[in-house]
């Protein structure tokens, strides 16, 4: 039983093992950018393991970098993270998680690992914990790295290193957009940032406003098409 | 110290989140699962036009860089490259010529 246990466990690290090549890159933009932003190598790094949630570190780091209030950033992080209610009540269907098992198996989920999971026939908790921990591991491993690899970087705001910020996140939105109510989506919650961003002097009021007024667009948009599980399976392709 | 009350605050919602759907037993409403979906799509845009233009007088050049990392994510979906490929068209920009 502790053997097939273990087994378990180790299929379930390897599984998501081709999808470290696109963690380690990812992990290591994030550090850099934190540490651009201002953040010590501690914070960067207390942000991989205690958030855990690649978006939403990225887009904290671009609002600590412009300073944005607290509030605003919880709220950012929650519009990008409440997703994740999609997959636990998903996940919670397939298979039984008691006493320590859940808050566990909650606390490390992310979009790859409910993806790999939700690909198998019969999931079991040491396969899950297994295929979470591995990216956890990964994505703290490039965290610390890119943390070092970012302090080397002289005089950020001379050499314009600021611009990685809105690049970093039109690099993530890009392969998001596939279909005209996306495209509508993106460049109507451009303008309106823009504009609330230039009748605001808050860093993050602008985001907040936006991502909720533009996701009620993007739904309403897409009325009358087919809901539920079409829509939860194009959900899980979305960033870390 | 405000860092660590701000993540406090991040932990909360992030893990609230992902607690709730496992302990949680209901159904979504269909307009609300295409509300998330749209949310990074959203977000992500919303991030980038207000701190596209800088505080330099360099709004040109940046936005130059701009569109070479949209076509550089279109054609390789990689976050690196596209990052990289802008930064170096804007840096060419900035030599004084």
């Amino acid at each position: 039983m502790e053997n097939g246990r273990r087994t378990a466990f180790a299929r379930g690290f390897l599984a998501v093992m081709p999808l470290w090549l696109g963690v380690v890159p990812f992990g290591i933009v994030y550090a850099v950018i934190a540490r651009d932003a201002g953040l010590s190598v501690v914070e960067t790094q207390a942000l991989s393991l205690f958030v855990f949630a690649g978006s939403a570190q990225f887009s904290a780091a671009g609002l600590f970098a412009t300073g944005a209030s607290g509030v605003a950033i919880v709220l950012t992080t929650f519009l990008l993270n409440v997703r994740h209610v999609l997959y636990g009540l998903s996940l919670g269907r397939r298979m039984t998680l008691d006493g320590w098992r859940r808050p566990t198996a909650a606390y490390f989920l992310t979009d790859e690992v409910f993806g790999v999971v939700a690909a198998k026939p019969s999931p079991t908790f040491p396969f899950l914990l297994g295929a979470e921990l591995s990216l956890f591991l990964v994505w703290n491993l490039a965290t610390l790295g890119g943390a070092f690899l970012g302090a080397a970087i002289p005089d950020p705001a001379k050499l314009g290193l600021d611009l990685v910020f809105p690049l970093a996140f039109l690099a993530l939105l890009v392969p998001l957009v596939r279909t005209r109510a996306e495209l509508l989506v993106a460049v109507a919650s451009g303008i309106l940032a823009y504009a609330i961003a230039q009748a605001t002097t808050s860093g993050g009021i602008p985001i907040v406003v936006t991502g909720v007024a533009g996701s009620l667009l993007g739904a309403w948009l897409t009325r009358g098409r087919p809901g539920g599980e079409q829509r939860l399976e194009d959900a899980i392709r979305e960033v870390a | 110290m405000t860092f660590w009350i701000v993540l406090a605050g991040m932990v909360a919602v992030t893990f609230g989140s992902r607690y709730a759907g496992l302990a949680l037993r209901a159904d979504l409403p269909a307009f609300w699962v295409r509300f998330l979906h749209f949310v990074p799509v959203s977000v992500f845009a919303a991030l980038v036009t207000p701190s596209l233009e800088g505080g330099l007088g360099e709004g040109e050049i940046r936005l130059v860089g701009a569109v070479v990392t949209v076509l550089a994510a279109w054609r390789t979906k990689s976050l690196g490259i596209s990052i990289a490929a802008g930064m170096v068209a804007f840096w060419l920009l900035r030599i004084p010529f």
